[in-house]
């Protein structure tokens, strides 16, 4: 494996001295991988790429750009190109203009320009767009100028804020496309920046989860949200069912209402306090749920259809808010009805409680 | 950050530079010329380090006779004893004869000097007049600012009010304020219900109603205040008109009276108080009417206790605005007010450019910057926010 | 909601006194400019433009209809870049005592005339400005300079701070980035800050009558001149001329705002 193109170093970041927006920082990013971080409001993600991109400075530590430091290095000489929430392009230029502005900035000869900038409208799908004004043009349009001007000067790293925020959900998912098609084409490095949980394991080779200035968890999408490594991940990526418990030993666990739950190996020791995470998709209902190890029978307490699948609230383990998810079937149990459940070894994680 | 903050300083620093070499340290000179005091000590060096030293009890020695006369005569040799003499006549009128009596008297003093100096007058035989000459050796002083409000010090350095005949800044003070007060009052009570209508008319005529309040704003005080000068002149229209309606039956001095001042003053300070409570209104939001008459207000009610309350921010900035600009007015009041009816502005341009008083010119600027400073804080402190916008007065 | 009949009646014929007691005079210099004789009375007796005449044909009209619009023009140059750089230095700027600044710079707007052209009157005297050109556009930019300083900083206000960080990331330079991005986006604001500084340093009057010297009479100061010395309705041609201007500025500031606020709209 070849070396990171960035690493972060200790990077600290904080604004009064004592809190800490980002904390301790360590992370690489790999050549031509697609990196998201993920993280609600507050977390540090929009810190840690405003400082990537220059517009921040750490408060210590350092950032490696290709092995040379660039934490000093002001934002316009480190090549790296960004794609904004609100787009940023340049309201007195037209799209063809706002293309060429990196070009002319770095003295490039006209017809090269030229070429580059018809090439790169044809690469976001808008030939033809170049004499228009970015006001004239849809937010999704928009977007695709934004993403073709912050790559138009061939950078080897892309960032990209939220990009998708302002769109509303379908022109979000045609543009998730866009972008992994643009990547897989370019092999460029993008590091992406999204509260959305949803987008980011849609899009990510790897995903970086952030909570209150720290990385949580980085792994690619499957391992985040099978193998999360704390409740925060858990919690945050996907829904999950949540339920304290006692070790009883290497596999069994006590519930709160007395039962008893039997999960895979476990390296927690007998008698401490535990916080189970079990996904309401991985939950079997009726005849899948016989045979099951944790099989119990729970009381339906309400029905939500929700066209691709329904939502089922039981009175399962002490609780009357154990969510599972059934794939659309012909047989969905009705309100106050009683209904065969069961829980996989495998569908259980187990966390030491705070 | 720290790169945008010094190009945001390169960027500040030309302006600030222009800023505080062309009007700050001017500014702040003028601050400093009400209290220098350098003129006994310029022209009358050795005198001043003689008397420096004289304890003030009785007569100071032979050598201070002998420097005064050696002195103020080359002085006056050079052309220098116009600041000194006028300088130690402000001390107490008189003064500058004697000085300039005995700097022309040359060659008839002779040692000894005490006894020459007293012969040519007497009052080189008071202590009273040395001690003013000590006084004023600078090299500061509090002479103009105590002056600037009719106060002195008398023979024993206590402060004290200047003879009744010489009194003219206290009253000079209270009339500013009066007329200034008068103005605002009147400016305030005719702008509200001006912006309160221009707020509420429907599209067009509240533009064109905005527009006519915006032409006089835009137009020069000068201009504004000549076409006073020419409609209040004993043949112009104002008094062809009180005539023609039978109000008056023979031509008016309108011209050089408080009126008069008073006209201009309020019609070219008018907008000052409009555009804030205008702009005040305008953001008000019709539906805390509508939300009051739902409540059951009736439109007295409606206006009293919701409307008013909330535009008074703009009634306070508009108000400011024309008592700052009023008290420092200089065009208006100068051109159609009479000469003894004037204000503190027209003192001090008098006091620069006829008397030559520096001294004067810069206390009276002190306190008009002290009272514009107290007006700006206290609508500050009133209002939780500042004054904007300016007069090209 | 409507108010009261009878209280709108009052209101709106309130208005329309004052509203006229403010037009009144400057339309009346108007009128009696075109004056055929010497004598100013309303209604007018005929209609001439002997004045205006005058006032293109006597000599020291001419020279300070020259002066002023040197004068204005220097101090446009001056003014509006100077205060644009500094509106664009506060706007990007993040550092304490900022409000303090801001005072700072626009503290000539709140002092009181007088006081600021006695305190040029005695500084530039010793340092040999007084009677200069030099010294006259100085303190003429001293007081006209605010305006730019708010106008910038009122249109840069809606200015997106993403677009600088875009530029930054594209490759632009600081000043690169500013004269690129900023300035093509905020000229409206700036434009108006000159028809600011312009038109104060036209109508300026107290700090030209200390600065100026005998060859340096502008419009104002030759206007007040004549007015003490004898009332001819060439002043009135020269206020009437004034007038104008001021309109036209007025129009091309309301303009600028339009346009201003049009950006801001889409």
């Amino acid at each position: 494996m070849t070396a990171p193109l960035v690493r972060f170093r200790d990077v600290t970041k904080t604004y009064d001295g004592h809190t800490q927006v980002v904390a301790a920082l360590n992370l690489d990013v790999q050549r031509g991988e697609f990196l998201t971080l993920l993280g609600p409001s507050g977390s540090g993600k929009t810190t840690t790429l405003m400082m990537l991109a220059g517009f921040e400075d750490p408060s210590s530590g350092r950032i490696e750009l290709d092995g040379a430091r660039i934490d000093t290095v002001p934002p316009h000489r480190r090549g790296i190109g960004v794609v904004f929430q609100n787009y940023a392009l340049f309201p007195h230029m037209t799209v063809a203009e706002n293309l060429a502005f990196p070009l002319s900035i770095r003295r490039m000869p006209r017809a090269e320009i030229a070429s580059r900038t018809q090439r790169a409208l044809e690469m976001v799908r808008l030939p033809g767009f170049g004499d228009r004004r970015p006001q004239q043009l849809s937010g999704g349009q928009q977007q695709r100028v934004a993403l073709a001007r912050a790559l138009i000067f061939e950078p080897k790293l892309v960032l990209l804020d939220e990009p998708l925020g302002a769109l509303d959900k379908q022109l979000r998912e045609e543009l998730q496309t866009e972008i992994r098609r643009i990547h897989a084409q370019l092999g460029v490095t993008m590091v992406y920046v999204t509260h959305d949980q949803a987008e980011a394991l849609t899009l990510s080779d790897r995903i970086a989860v952030f909570n209150e200035g720290r990385i949580q968890q980085l792994g690619t999408a499957e391992a985040v949200y099978e193998h999360p490594a704390n409740p925060f991940v858990a919690g945050f990526i996907g829904e999950n069912n949540r339920l304290a418990a006692r070790v009883l030993d290497a596999t069994r666990l006590r519930l709160g209402d007395g039962s008893v739950l039997t999960a895979t190996p476990h390296d927690l020791p007998a008698g401490a306090a535990a916080l189970l995470s079990i996904r309401p998709e991985r939950v079997a209902l009726g005849a899948a749920a016989q045979g099951m190890t944790n099989a119990a029978t729970a009381r339906v307490e309400e029905v939500v259809y929700l066209g691709d699948h329904s939502r089922l609230r039981l009175a399962h383990a002490g609780r009357t808010d154990f969510i599972v998810k059934l794939p659309r079937q012909d047989a969905v149990p009705q309100p106050g009805t009683m209904v065969e459940l069961g829980i996989p070894e495998a569908a259980v994680t187990v966390f030491p409680a705070d | 950050m720290r790169r945008t903050n010094w190009l945001a300083a390169l960027l500040i620093a030309p302006l600030l530079l222009l800023i505080i070499g062309s009007f700050l340290m001017p500014v702040g000179l003028t601050l400093f010329r009400a209290v220098a005091d350098r003129e006994v000590a310029a022209a009358l060096p050795d005198t001043s380090t003689i008397l420096a030293a004289w304890d003030g009890q009785r007569l100071p020695p032979e050598a201070a006779f002998a420097a005064v006369a050696r002195e103020l005569a080359a002085a006056l040799e050079e052309r220098r004893i116009g600041d000194v003499a006028q300088r130690m006549n402000f001390e107490r009128t008189g003064l500058r004869t004697l000085l300039l009596r005995t700097a022309r008297a040359g060659d008839r003093l002779q040692a000894p000097y005490v006894a020459s100096l007293v012969a040519l007058d007497a009052r080189w035989g008071e202590s009273e007049t040395w001690l003013m000459l000590q006084r004023a050796g600078g090299p500061t002083t509090s002479l103009y600012l105590l002056r600037a409000m009719d106060l002195t010090r008398g023979p024993d350095g206590a402060v004290m009010q200047v003879p009744d005949d010489e009194k003219l800044f206290q009253t000079l003070f209270i009339r500013t304020l009066w007329v200034s007060l008068l103005v605002t009052a009147i400016c305030v009570l005719l702008a509200y219900p001006v912006a309160y209508t221009i707020t509420r008319l429907r599209a067009p005529w509240s533009s064109v109603a905005l527009t006519l309040v915006l032409i006089p704003f835009w137009s020069s005080v000068l201009v504004r205040t000549t076409a006073w000068f020419v409609l209040l002149q004993r043949e112009g229209p104002v008094n062809d008109a009180l005539i023609g309606i039978g109000i008056l039956e023979a031509p008016a001095q309108i011209l050089g009276t408080r009126i008069a001042v008073l006209l201009a003053l309020v019609h070219v300070l008018l907008p000052f108080a409009i555009l804030p409570m205008h702009s005040v209104m305008t953001r008000l939001d019709a539906t805390y009417l509508r939300a009051a008459a739902s409540l059951g207000a009736n439109g007295v009610q409606r206006f009293f206790r919701v409307w008013l309350p909330l535009s008074l921010p703009g009634v306070a900035a508009g108000g400011a605005m024309v008592f700052l600009l009023s008290v420092g007015m200089y065009t208006a009041p100068a051109l159609v007010g009479g000469d003894r009816d004037q204000m503190v502005t027209w003192f001090i341009a008098n006091f620069m450019t006829r008397d030559v008083n520096w001294g004067m010119a810069a206390a009276l600027s002190a306190y008009l910057l002290a009272m514009s400073g107290a007006v700006i804080a206290l609508t500050r402190i009133l209002t939780g926010g500042t004054i904007q916008a300016g007069a090209r007065a | 909601m409507r108010d009261h009949p009878l209280a709108r009646l009052l209101l709106r014929g309130t208005t329309v006194l004052v509203l006229g007691f403010l037009m009144a005079p400057m339309l009346a210099v108007v009128v009696l400019s075109f004056s055929p004789t010497e004598l100013m009375v309303l209604p007018p007796r005929g209609f001439s433009l002997r004045w205006y005449e005058d006032f293109l044909t006597a000599g020291r009209w001419v020279l300070a209809t020259r002066n002023s619009f040197v004068v204005a023009i220097a101090t446009t140059i001056l003014a509006t870049p100077l205060g644009t750089a500094a509106a664009i230095g506060l706007q990007l700027g993040r550092f304490r005592g900022k409000a303090l600044l801001v005072t700072l710079l626009t503290l000539p707007l709140v002092t009181p005339y007088i006081v600021t052209a006695a305190s040029m009157y005695f500084a530039y005297s010793l340092a040999g400005l007084s009677g200069s050109l030099l010294g006259l556009v100085l303190g003429h930019t001293v007081v006209a300079v605010p305006f730019v300083v708010m106008a910038v900083l009122a249109t840069l206000q809606t200015f997106d701070a993403n677009l600088l960080r875009a530029a930054a990331s594209l490759g632009a330079a600081p000043l690169p980035a500013i004269l690129r991005v900023v300035v093509p986006n905020t000229w409206p604001g700036i434009a108006a800050g000159a028809v600011f500084a312009f038109a104060t340093s036209l109508d300026e009057f107290v700090i030209t009558l200390f600065l100026a010297g005998p060859g340096q009479f502008t419009l104002p100061r030759q206007m007040y001149a004549s007015v003490r010395e004898f009332l001819t309705p060439t002043i009135l041609a020269a206020a009437t001329l004034l007038f104008l201007c001021s309109l036209i500025f007025l129009l091309v500031s309301e303009a600028l705002r339009l346009r201003a606020a049009r950006k801001v709209v889409r």
